[in-house]
């Protein structure tokens, strides 16, 4: 735990594990990965339960051409101090990449107290098949992150989804994740509520699976 | 965990949103009566909310054939009295431009609101054009925000100012003000719904020169009252700061990066900040005031130095000792940032840069090598593959007639199939504009001997393609045009249109079809192909190119995306394709040299199908030499 105090002191964010009704000043939070992994999905129930729990949201996306198979990043930031919709170079608390190369493509937004949290399954593009381009190893990514982020957390979110019931819910084992690092100011209980209210019943089950399961692996790697 | 809507009549409440769906909530808060669009990135989601409440809330809400129609029918609707709107994307406002330069003589009766959602680092455009010159050219007040919040009060609030001064107004968004995200709080919804009416008026509305020649004096009236309005209009808010050398002066969602800006340089102290939330006309009253009391300004805006033109203008006309800075240090293309509005913040004071940008820079340069390229791609399952294959097959196989380095032309047009761009493809030479692919094949019809095959979708063919095709009959211009046919406005969130057969709030339309209109526009060749029968689709193109004259071959087959959402739902199996290799060459990899699917990938030495993302579309199967590819 004691490797997460930079993040805390640079950001007062001591004692948001436990209350949430403190003043929240900045918070940013870039989520990454590829068209149809659900990255849009994840920033709609952060920032609903955001706002349940009394929080100003700020954020953005790229839709329209980035969608098809493309590289998506949508942004939320938390907190009194936000104006702008984008996080500025070096100011991103916490990197939750999806995809190991897209944690990659945003690694000069990191802070030099942020995290990053990675999915290590590799959705390769087709543009590799094609000879066009070549995946990079994945130490090679980390390394690159552990030269910014004072620590990186990695998961295997498409394993522990499956575990959950559904391949799909992988987005959702990596929102469990972030709440793993037990650094923001939002009530486990109302994201979990915010997930079950988005999804059908029967998946709702497997959702609330995924968010725990991430949720207890990220707990046990910062332990 | 109470559920909020976009509908609910909750004053106070607060509710997570994107900025499109707060500009609709503005528009619902207004009591809007008539809202029409047609899609484009980044302003679709405005007209997709307003279509799923219209029905609850009495409003008439459409998709209209294109931008023109859309500005149209907003506009006939404010002339009998009644609250209208239309949004579009940047570029749709050019489509819209006709009317747009009359409608302000006009005035507004039913508040009006024309909705431009500018696209600066055109994310997903063909140009980042400025539509605040278009406000100008025509007089037409603009109002930008700087937050989503903002968008939606302002929103509201154009509906109001149109009325009050009798005028159309501009609400000018950005793609992070309408795809940014945050909590709004929530206003009184007006539920106040007017009968309209059509009064005769044609010294107002119809636009003889007499009549223009009345009405442009009264539209310059107009404008001149709202210049002096907007001085104490609250979105232009003038923060002074005790002994201020540099003012700033921040327009729209800019004013959000420069407070960020501001606060991380340590300056808040320090600076004079003007936040302009109407570009056009300008608060000269608070500029003035600004301008006088510091020896140096910085504009910051997104694009053109649309305000600082104004500002130099002022500085001159009332011979102000100011200097000022604009687009020497903010840059012209692109979006800002809260990185760049600093940087330029500190070049003109001195002050130091909190963070290390050029070493995040060389960071990401040192990254860059190691990235696989992700371009967007054609979905695996996409009938436009499989059109592609039969067009690109058909044309080689005629242009190798025109002499041995005969090529192929391809204009092309704007949707998903803009993809084909890209390889494995190819087929896309042009991109310009809405229609533009067959209009550009007209003219090269008449002076390259190549064959030219001009594409584009089915909803681009309605939008503004049948004009050009009906020139090709009149002027005889040997071309081929295929209709890309999926069913859908596919790249913009597979909204209706009508070739559908479905209206925006679900009600059911005739379809008119591309083949019906292509054959009484009199085009002789006109054939209907299933994208998925590759041969068959293959040969009648052929035929096509081959025709003398005009040709139209539609090529019909759904949606990837829409289809497996319908099959997901109906709990159809979806059945995927698998290699056999005992009878795949994995040197031969014709599947993925001619199709590019992102379901078939190499994997070591081998070629596989990726079985989660395989629709079983067969097209893989039918180009395989060796027929390896088979249905489990």
């Amino acid at each position: 735990m004691h490797r997460l105090q930079p993040l805390c002191s640079s950001l007062p964010l001591q004692g948001y594990n436990t209350g949430v009704n403190n003043v929240a000043r900045e918070i940013n939070i870039l989520l990454a990965g590829v068209g149809g992994q659900g990255v849009i999905l994840m920033s709609e129930l952060l920032g609903k339960a955001a706002i349940v729990d009394g929080l100003r949201v700020r954020g953005s996306e790229v839709l329209g051409m980035a969608v098809r198979g493309g590289s998506v990043t949508s942004i939320i930031r938390l907190g009194d101090d936000v104006h702008g919709p984008l996080i500025p170079q070096g100011k991103c608390h916490i990197l939750l990449a999806l995809e190991p190369s897209e944690a990659l493509r945003h690694v000069s937004y990191l802070s030099s107290a942020g995290l990053a949290i990675l999915n290590t399954t590799p959705i390769v593009p087709f543009t590799v098949s094609l000879g066009q381009s070549s995946y990079p190893r994945l130490e090679q990514i980390l390394e690159k992150l552990n030269s910014v982020a004072s620590k990186v957390i990695t998961l295997d979110a498409a394993q522990i989804a499956q575990e959950a019931g559904s391949l799909l819910a992988a987005n959702i084992v990596m929102l469990g994740a972030l709440f793993g690092l037990e650094l923001l100011p939002l009530k486990r209980a109302t994201m979990k509520e915010a997930i079950e209210a988005r999804f059908a019943p029967k998946a709702a089950l497997v959702n609330i699976r995924a968010f725990d399961l991430g949720y207890q692996v990220c707990r046990r790697a910062v332990a | 965990m109470r559920e909020l809507t976009i509908s609910s009549d909750a004053p106070g409440q607060r509710l997570f949103v994107l900025g499109n769906e707060a500009i609709a909530r503005g528009a619902i808060e207004a009591g809007v009566q008539v809202a029409a669009a047609y899609p484009g990135t980044p302003s679709s989601e405005i007209l997709a909310t307003l279509a799923g409440v219209a029905k609850e809330l009495g409003m008439y809400v459409e998709w209209s054939t294109n931008e023109k129609v859309a500005f149209e029918v907003a506009l006939g609707a404010s002339i009998c009295g009644v609250r209208a709107m239309a949004s579009m994307k940047h570029v749709g406002v050019n489509v819209a431009h006709d009317p747009l330069m009359t409608a302000s003589h006009i005035g507004a009766k039913g508040g009006l609101v024309l909705v431009s959602a500018d696209d600066p680092w055109a994310w997903s455009s063909q140009n980042e054009q400025d539509s605040r010159y278009v406000a100008l050219q025509g007089n037409i007040p603009v109002l930008e925000p700087s937050s989503v919040q903002e968008a939606k009060d302002m929103m509201a609030d154009a509906f109001r100012l149109s009325e009050e001064f009798g005028q159309l107004f501009m609400l000018r968004s950005v793609t992070r003000i309408g795809h940014g995200r945050g909590d709004i709080v929530l206003g009184d919804i007006s539920r106040e719904r007017r009968k309209g009416s059509f009064e005769k008026n044609p010294d107002r509305l119809a636009y003889v020169p007499r009549v223009a020649r009345i009405n442009k004096p009264l539209m310059l009236e107009r404008f001149e009252r709202i210049k002096k309005a907007v001085n104490t209009l609250a979105y232009n808010q003038l923060h002074m700061a005790d002994n201020a050398r540099l003012g700033i002066i921040a327009c729209g969602l800019s004013y959000s990066y420069t407070l960020e800006a501001v606060k991380w340089l340590g300056l808040e102290d320090k600076v004079s900040v003007l936040k302009v939330g109407t570009p056009h006309p300008l608060p000269e009253e608070l500029i003035i005031s600004l301008l006088k009391s510091v020896e140096e300004i910085l504009i910051v805006e997104e694009l053109d130095p649309f305000v600082e033109l104004h500002v130099k203008a002022i500085v001159g006309e009332h011979n102000i000792g100011v200097r000022v800075h604009g687009k020497d240090v903010v840059p012209r293309i692109g979006e800002l940032s809260t990185r760049k509005v600093s940087e330029a913040i500190a070049s003109l004071t001195g002050c130091k840069l909190p963070v290390d940008f050029v070493g995040l820079d060389r960071l990401e340069q040192e990254g860059a090598p190691l990235l696989p390229l992700r371009p967007p791609a054609l979905c695996p399952g996409c009938s436009h593959r499989a059109s592609f294959r039969a067009i690109t097959a058909a044309a080689q196989r005629v242009a190798r007639e025109y002499g041995e380095d005969a090529e192929p032309i391809y204009p092309g047009d704007i949707g998903c199939y803009t993809l084909a761009l890209n390889p494995p493809q190819h087929a896309v030479d042009t991109c310009i504009c809405m229609g533009g692919g067959f209009g550009l094949a007209n003219g090269m019809a008449h002076i390259v001997e190549a064959p030219i095959i001009a594409h584009l979708g089915d909803s681009t063919f309605f939008h503004s393609g049948i004009p050009p095709l009906i020139n090709a009959v009149y002027n005889k211009a040997n071309i081929t045009m295929i209709v890309l046919d999926n069913s859908a406005t596919a790249m913009t969130g597979f909204q209706p249109h009508p070739g559908t057969g479905q209206t925006a709030t679900g009600d059911e339309a005739i379809a008119v079809k591309a083949e019906d209109v292509a054959r009484a526009c009199g085009v002789k060749f006109v054939e209907v192909v299933d994208s998925f029968d590759l041969k068959a689709a293959t040969e009648t193109i052929e035929k096509a190119i081959r025709f003398q004259g005009p040709a139209l071959v539609v090529c019909r087959g759904p949606c990837a995306t829409i289809e497996l959402r319908e099959k997901r739902q109906a709990g159809e199996k979806i059945v995927p394709f698998h290699i056999d290799h005992d009878k795949c060459d994995p040197k031969c990899n014709a599947c993925i040299k001619l199709l590019g699917c992102p379901a078939i990938i190499r994997q070591g030495d081998k070629t596989v199908i990726d079985a989660p993302l395989c629709t079983g579309c067969s097209l893989c199967a039918q180009v395989c030499p060796y027929k390896a590819i088979i249905q489990a």
